[in-house]
């Protein structure tokens, strides 16, 4: 069988790009499988010029996917990568490629959520935020906003001819210590963030300063930390939202009771 | 004019949010500003961004995962706050952001069960040799996400304002100063990071760094200060 050229840098640039509709059509059953369907559809139309080929594979690929946005785009290099053996028909191909992507989206999943969802995105939030609070203004919004992208868009952008070059290979670029090592530097400085906010709010008192700033701080601190915890053997959690609505209503009387007392 | 640019935003800030990119266009700290903005409220929305970023820094949007929409409560509490000062309306800000954070939850199901029938659809016609119905799906997604992003921002928006007239100057709009809103948010935040951070001994010797390193400068920008 003819099989197109290998895939050129425009081609997968163009499928990070689409990466970037993963989830619009984002549902209960195929969960990203649309969007990852459409992504690679530039690498289908070169390497299955038949439609009817082409559908049938597309089809496969619309099943169900489900992994973390931003390092999708590796899943959608390797698949790429395996295409080339579906269209030249090699035996059991298909097969391949769909129990390889079976795999590969649960570790990119976990590794991406680790790295992004739980690492990076609440370590800049938690040292935006604090920043903010404590007057840095728009400069820390767009901080914020450049480092987040700086990392996620280019991971993404790589993606695909990281995914591309590896073909079935990828498992052990996965096994490689640098992704442990990324994940634990962002826990480490996310936790640095968090004990200085806490020395910041600290230090920064209430109504002045003093060991009553510092006391109603502390006290925030641990009744939201409380709020947080899991209640009873179901391990419901009551919704921090309330609890810092609770905590705002608590703090309004307090400013209210102080208004009332001075002079 | 105000409010078709905040329906704009909110269809951005919803789109954002899971359907296209996840850029964090998305989140409180760059909704608030941005919502603040558009409304001649910059500083109002920088705050009430950073509040509630720090509030909400522990959502985790994984995989199915139900959460509240973060960033409509954001603009919903800066549409408030530029009302006025936000800090004479805290706990009626605050309760309508979570309020409209909860409808946003909502609105995001119904569209994520609305695009069940859509991803269907586009399988069944592949499946008939229309190779261009993933696009076509894919826009029906982002512009059905977008609309009702933007009809939850100017509905809620509109809602929460109609609101604020009322109880603007009673005691239900519970003031509190800014000084103790800043301090609870940096509390929210301690606790989200503690959350995410705290779990293993090397988390625990980099938090306990922070807070040396953070309290030592603290104290001494205070005594250069002094």
């Amino acid at each position: 069988m003819t099989v197109g050229p290998r895939s050129g840098p425009g081609e997968r640039r163009g499928i990070a790009l689409r990466s970037l509709f993963l989830q619009a059509v984002w549902n209960y059953d195929t969960l990203q499988g649309v969007g990852f369907a459409w992504a690679l559809l530039p690498g289908l139309r070169r390497l299955h010029p038949d439609p009817a080929r082409r559908a049938a594979r597309l089809l496969a690929h619309l099943e169900l996917f489900n992994s973390n946005p931003y390092l999708s785009t590796i899943a959608m290099g390797v698949a790429l990568r395996l295409e080339h053996e579906v269209a030249r028909g090699v035996a059991g191909a298909e097969g391949r490629v769909k129990r390889l992507m079976g795999v590969l989206q649960g570790t990119l999943g976990a590794l991406g959520d680790e790295l992004f969802w739980a690492g990076w995105r609440p370590a800049l939030g938690a040292a935006a935020a604090t920043a903010a609070l404590l007057g840095g203004g728009a400069w820390a919004v767009a901080a914020y906003w450049f480092f987040y992208n700086g990392l996620t868009q280019a991971v993404r952008l790589r993606g695909v001819t990281a995914g591309y070059t590896s073909g079935a290979g990828i498992a052990r670029v996965l096994q490689d210590p640098f992704w442990r090592r990324a994940a634990a530097a962002t826990r480490l400085g996310g936790a640095t963030v968090g004990g200085a906010v806490l020395a910041l709010g600290t230090t920064l008192g209430y109504s002045g300063g003093g060991w009553r700033g510092v006391g109603i701080f502390l006290g925030s601190v641990a009744l939201l930390g409380l709020a947080a915890r899991p209640l009873g053997s179901g391990g419901r959690r009551l919704s921090p939202a309330l609890a810092f609505l609770a905590l705002v209503i608590l703090l309004s009387a307090l400013t209210h009771a102080s208004a009332g007392t001075s002079p | 004019m105000e409010w078709l640019l905040l329906g704009v935003l909110g269809a951005i800030v919803f789109v954002d949010a899971w359907p296209v990119g996840q850029t964090m266009l998305s989140r409180p700290i760059v909704v608030g500003p941005l919502a603040g903005t558009l409304l001649g409220a910059p500083a109002e929305g920088v705050f009430w961004g950073a509040v509630f970023e720090a509030v909400y820094l522990g959502i985790l949007p994984v995989g199915a995962a139900r959460y509240p929409d973060a960033g409509l409560a954001a603009l919903v509490g800066t549409v408030i706050a530029s009302r006025g000062d936000g800090s004479e309306a805290a706990a009626y800000l605050v309760a309508m952001a979570f309020a409209a954070g909860f409808l946003g939850d909502w609105t995001s199901g119904f569209l994520r069960r609305w695009n069940g029938h859509t991803a269907a659809s586009v399988a069944r016609r592949v499946a008939a040799g229309d190779l261009d119905a993933p696009g076509r799906g894919i826009a029906v997604g982002v512009a059905r996400g977008a609309a009702l992003g933007a009809a939850a921002a100017v509905g809620c928006s509109a809602i929460a304002v109609v609101g604020f007239e009322l109880v603007e100057d009673t005691v239900w709009a519970g003031p509190a100063s800014r000084e103790a809103l800043r301090l609870a948010a940096l509390a929210a935040a301690v606790v989200s990071a503690g959350r995410f951070f705290l779990k293993h001994r090397s988390g625990r010797l980099a938090w306990l760094t922070g807070l040396v390193v953070a309290a030592g400068l603290a104290s001494w920008a205070g005594g250069t200060g002094s």
